[in-house]
């Protein structure tokens, strides 16, 4: 027993002693990858946070692939949500226990990245000039640093409005013309929103949850810089900026619509917000292009669903666009040379058009190449959600920047949190918007050092 | 029967409807469609109930493999838990040693210590002697238990004195008195620490899901975290799958309720 | 209390009774505790791996922080409003559930029930019933003309919308050791106390509550500890929000070692947290339990 336990000991205490190993810096990656002539492993493991129908169609690819060829089997393991998933890499990570591909989600890139646990998939790319011109650009940007392509997307969704046309009609609004700006959101709210003859609520106009991401968006669309340094693109960042006149527009306008009663607050449930659409307590609300199925589904024609363009000022900035979100694939450097061909190879099985369009198809995300959308399944996808096209032509529309592109932070999920404190403490009336812009600013810049310090 | 049985019966319905009818509302949330679920007013009972929701549990996740899987976990937690708690508890009752006063306070400050203090080291633990992916992995780190040891310990120093002496005069050894006498007196204590062990095993999610990594391997609470999808939420799914996840634990619930609560009752032991 | 042993006060033989539980008390708490004090005193990077030496520099940082007073704060309202009226309404109900009347043990079953739910399962029900504009709990209010406010939104009822969750969890426990503890009083001196007239209300006090205080000891410890340790719904329910007015002291812990991945920082505050719990615990110890009766 003792020796087991000095074994434990020791091997966390070696493990201490030891860093991880910073990752080379730019330049052509192609050095990174393993050499062309090493065969693939026989076998590697997928970790993946994809349950029920969005599971099963991981399934379906990498059966597909295991039998299109007899090289290489993959196999998967669902490893939770995204943040379990995450927290379980990490120690993993740790103990030397990783895998050879794994799906992390958006806002994990730089912790990603400067774990430098990840073989760039920016490398396999230049060995084999593999051609991604092809791939949707605003879907590819999103996981590029210093212009590199960090990790392969592999689910990407963006955000939407969704409007219950129905109660459009009935308040005399054209069903076919969603509001698009502020003002003309705020507008359409107050006429969508109904009382009861006690003068309770019975339906609100507008009914988006405090949720950190569509914080992120609406500085996209207001083509606001995040964090500074390219949104930490082209260098890591140093701070964060949200604290500027389009921050402070975002929460005036939001605040102002709770304080009028016409914008609903469902707090952080996400998953409430969506039900409050669904169940006509709201009439318009904002949220992931992947929930539109679910939507169709749950309402099962009990009223019409409209989606419209993502809010923005009414200035309505040229440079503003949305941001992609989801989760993408990491080869990982601690395996062998051999798995890390082999993940390679499988990944660019799921890049092919027709797996794409299945995919789509199977799950509501966006197809990564576009050649997917002249697929059988992808093209029954658009008959039976035509809605869907506002998600694609949003993406294909959005000018393609710094802004857009989104910010990529290693404190990205505490900088999540920590918005929705600053909407919450903002619609609670406890701070102006101004203060609890620059407090939550003030607080992610010490978060921020001291994640650079201790990751250099 | 009189008007004070009557108020008795009405209140404890009253009671019990309200302490139980978040579970209640769970089992009629499973049986309805997601479209009734959404709606307003919020609904109480399904208006056409269907199972399908139980269909599409067993679709998304093989929850009898969990379910098989969090027994044999909890079993041999509990069945570990009994032995070295048991043992513990009778050096604290009966055995007279230097120290046992601040290896009592050890015992108890083990409560005390937050699982995220310990749950990391525990995993490399678990990794490094091979251990991922098995049940003595999901087990072993469980098998001691404060909790129990103080239960049994209150339970063993309500023995009659005067066995213990008769026992000594026979010229018994600790051990024997222990083995023929101490456990079988104790059955009913015994009983409830068997409950609680298996329920906080079975309820378990965290580490599970860190020292799991193949499906076969996985419990009952991982298994209902995979009904709720990152990018929708299916409340009568999830529901469906709570309430079969929960009927076992009930099940254990309703055969031994009686045995929990005469374990816990004072001068149980004498039988 | 502890009967003399003839045969031996051999410190071995103690301790190889105590050997299996020691064994592994040390393999799975003590040494991953030793490991994460050590960890508090570093810097540390994302994969947790200790980097620089920090000394105090944590423990410093936490005790003058703001949000370190916030999660006190939180963590000593949460405890307040949960345990106490979590062991009361416990006694009530235990109360009414100690009398001999026929099928009571469908009452018993169905109202110790929770302590077979998990707390993410329980979590998930209530998030449920406090949907502020879907939810049961808000609509049941209003049929009966009381509007319920914003459960989860508000501050001040989040706090004790996630005790009321958390009171629901462990009303099970409390209800079955409260009836295991009222049916230890021997009738005797029920009658005894009858003879001299006490009824009602006055047995209660007088008989009742000296009888069934080991219980409500035990329970009061007890219940501490673990609230103390809740983490799961306020995972559930509101992740530490909103304007982190449930962010306890575990929750921090849980974020800053699994969500910003700061294991030095995190450690550092589970080191205070398990200080925090002893002295409580002791404090329960040495002021409470004198007022406890034993037989």
């Amino acid at each position: 027993m003792r020796k087991f336990l000095g074994l434990a000991l020791a091997l966390t205490m070696v493990t201490a002693a030891c860093g991880g190993s910073a990752p080379g810096g730019g330049g052509d990656s192609s050095a990174l990858a393993p050499a062309k002539d090493v065969a693939p492993a026989a076998s590697i493991t997928w970790w993946h946070a994809m349950s029920g129908v969005n599971g099963d169609a991981i399934n379906k690819i990498v059966a597909g692939f295991n039998s299109s060829q007899s090289k290489i089997k993959v196999e998967t393991v669902f490893q939770g949500n995204y943040d379990d998933l995450l927290a379980k890499l990490n120690t993993a990570i740790a103990s030397n226990a990783a895998p050879a591909l794994v799906q992390v989600y958006d806002i994990g890139q730089a912790y990603m990245r400067d774990s430098g646990q990840v073989v760039p998939m920016q490398a396999f790319i230049d060995r084999d000039k593999f051609s991604t011109s092809d791939f949707e650009p605003a879907v590819i940007n999103y996981y590029k640093y210093q212009d590199k392509l960090q990790s392969m997307p592999f689910n990407s969704s963006s955000s939407m409005l969704y409007y219950n046309k129905d109660a459009f009609k009935e308040v005399g609004l054209d069903p076919n013309k969603p509001p698009v700006t502020f003002t003309e959101v705020a507008d359409a709210a107050k006429k969508l929103t109904k009382k009861d003859a006690s003068g309770a609520t019975t339906r609100w106009g507008f009914g988006p949850s405090v949720y950190g991401w569509l914080f992120e968006q609406l500085m996209a669309t207001s083509a606001a810089l995040y964090a500074d340094n390219g949104n930490g693109r082209d260098n890591r960042a140093t701070k964060v900026v949200w604290n500027s006149a389009a921050g402070k527009a975002i929460l005036d306008w939001w605040k102002a619509g709770v304080d009028g009663g016409y914008f609903f607050n469902p707090g952080i449930d996400n998953d409430g917000a969506a039900n409050a659409f669904n169940a006509q307590k709201t009439a318009m609300y904002i949220e992931s292009t992947a929930r539109l199925r679910g939507h169709i589904n749950t309402v099962a024609g009990k009223f019409e669903i409209g989606t419209g363009l993502y809010p923005r000022p009414d200035s309505k900035p040229k440079d503003g666009g949305n941001i992609i979100g989801g989760a993408s694939l990491y080869i990982m450097k601690s395996r062998p040379a051999a798995e890390q061909q082999a993940a390679w190879e499988f990944v660019k099985y799921a890049m092919t058009p027709a797996v794409q369009g299945q995919w789509q198809s199977d799950t509501g995300y966006y197809p990564i190449v576009k050649a997917a959308y002249d697929t059988g399944p992808s093209k029954e996808w658009a008959t039976k959600y035509p809605q869907f096209l506002t998600a694609v032509n949003q993406i294909r529309e959005s000018p393609q920047n710094r802004m857009t592109n989104g910010a990529v932070l290693g404190v990205m999920p505490q900088a999540r949190q920590r918005t929705q404190k600053m909407i919450e403490s903002v619609l609670l009336g406890r701070e102006t918007s101004q203060a609890a812009l620059d407090a939550a600013v003030a607080d992610m810049n010490k978060a921020i050092e001291t994640y650079n310090k201790a990751n250099p | 029967m009189s008007i004070r049985t009557v108020l008795s019966y009405a209140l404890l319905a009253v009671g019990s409807i309200v302490v139980a009818f978040p579970l209640l509302m769970a089992l009629s949330y499973s049986l309805m469609s997601e479209s009734q679920i959404a709606t307003f007013p919020p609904p109480i009972v399904p208006v056409r109930p269907t199972l399908n929701n139980y269909a599409d549990v067993l679709d998304t996740i093989p929850i009898g493999r969990y379910l098989l899987n969090s027994f044999v976990v909890s079993t041999a937690v509990v069945i570990g838990q009994l032995i070295t708690a048991s043992l513990a508890a009778y050096a604290f009752s009966f055995l007279v040693f230097r120290g046992r006063q601040i290896l009592f306070f050890v015992f108890l400050s083990t409560l005390m210590i937050p699982w995220e203090a310990t749950i990391i080291p525990n995993y490399m633990t678990i990794r490094t002697i091979g251990w991922l992916d098995t049940y003595q992995g999901l087990a072993v780190p469980f098998m001691a238990t404060a909790f129990g040891t103080f239960l049994l310990r209150q339970a063993f120093l309500q023995i009659p004195r005067e066995l213990w002496d008769a026992a000594r005069i026979d010229g018994a050894s600790s051990l024997r008195f222990f083995i023929s006498t101490v456990i079988p007196l104790s059955r009913p204590i015994l009983g409830t620490v068997a409950i609680y062990g298996f329920l906080s095993t079975y309820n378990q999610y965290f580490w599970p899901l860190l020292v799991t990594n193949q499906t076969l391997m996985r419990t009952t609470q991982v298994g209902i975290a995979q009904l709720r999808f990152e990018e929708t939420l299916r409340f009568g799914l999830v529901m469906a799958g709570v309430v079969m996840v929960a009927v076992p634990t009930l099940a254990l619930l309703v055969l031994g309720q009686r045995q929990l609560v005469r374990g816990l009752t004072a001068g149980a032991v004498k039988g | 209390m502890g009967w003399k042993s003839r045969d031996t006060r051999d410190f071995g033989i103690g301790l190889a009774y105590l050997a299996p539980s020691l064994i592994l008390f040390a393999a799975f708490v003590f040494v991953p505790l030793a490991q994460s004090i050590y960890l508090s005193f570093f810097n540390t990077r994302a994969t947790g791996v200790a980097t620089t030496f920090a000394g105090l520099d944590h423990y410093l940082e936490l005790l003058t922080s703001p949000a370190f007073r916030t999660g006190l704060l939180a963590t000593t309202l949460f405890a307040v409003y949960t345990v106490p009226i979590g062991i009361a309404l416990g006694l009530v109900l235990a109360v009414m559930l100690n009398q001999r009347l026929r099928g009571i043990n469908v009452f018993r079953t169905m109202m110790s029930s929770t302590i077979a739910i998990s707390a993410a399962v329980g979590a998930l029900i209530w998030l449920l019933l406090l949907n502020p504009s879907l939810g049961l709990l808000n609509y049941i209010l209003s049929l009966v003309g009381i509007p319920g406010p914003d459960w989860l939104i508000q501050p001040t009822t989040a706090i004790i919308a996630v005790s009321m969750t958390t009171i629901w969890l462990t009303l099970g426990t409390n209800i079955i050791v409260l009836l295991a503890g009222l049916q230890s009083v021997p009738e005797e001196i029920y009658e005894a106390a009858r003879l001299d007239g006490a009824r009602g209300l006055r047995m209660f006090r007088s008989i009742t509550m000296p009888m069934v205080s080991p219980s409500l000891f035990f329970l009061l410890v007890v219940d501490t500890i673990s609230v103390l340790q809740a983490f799961t719904q306020i995972h559930l329910l509101t992740r530490g929000g909103p304007v982190d007015s449930t962010r306890v002291l575990v929750y921090s812990i849980y974020q800053d070692a699994f969500q910003n991945f700061q294991f030095g920082y995190a450690s550092a505050q589970a080191v205070i947290l398990l200080l925090l719990v002893m002295a409580l615990t002791l404090i329960q110890f040495r002021f409470v339990e004198r007022r406890v009766h034993y037989q």
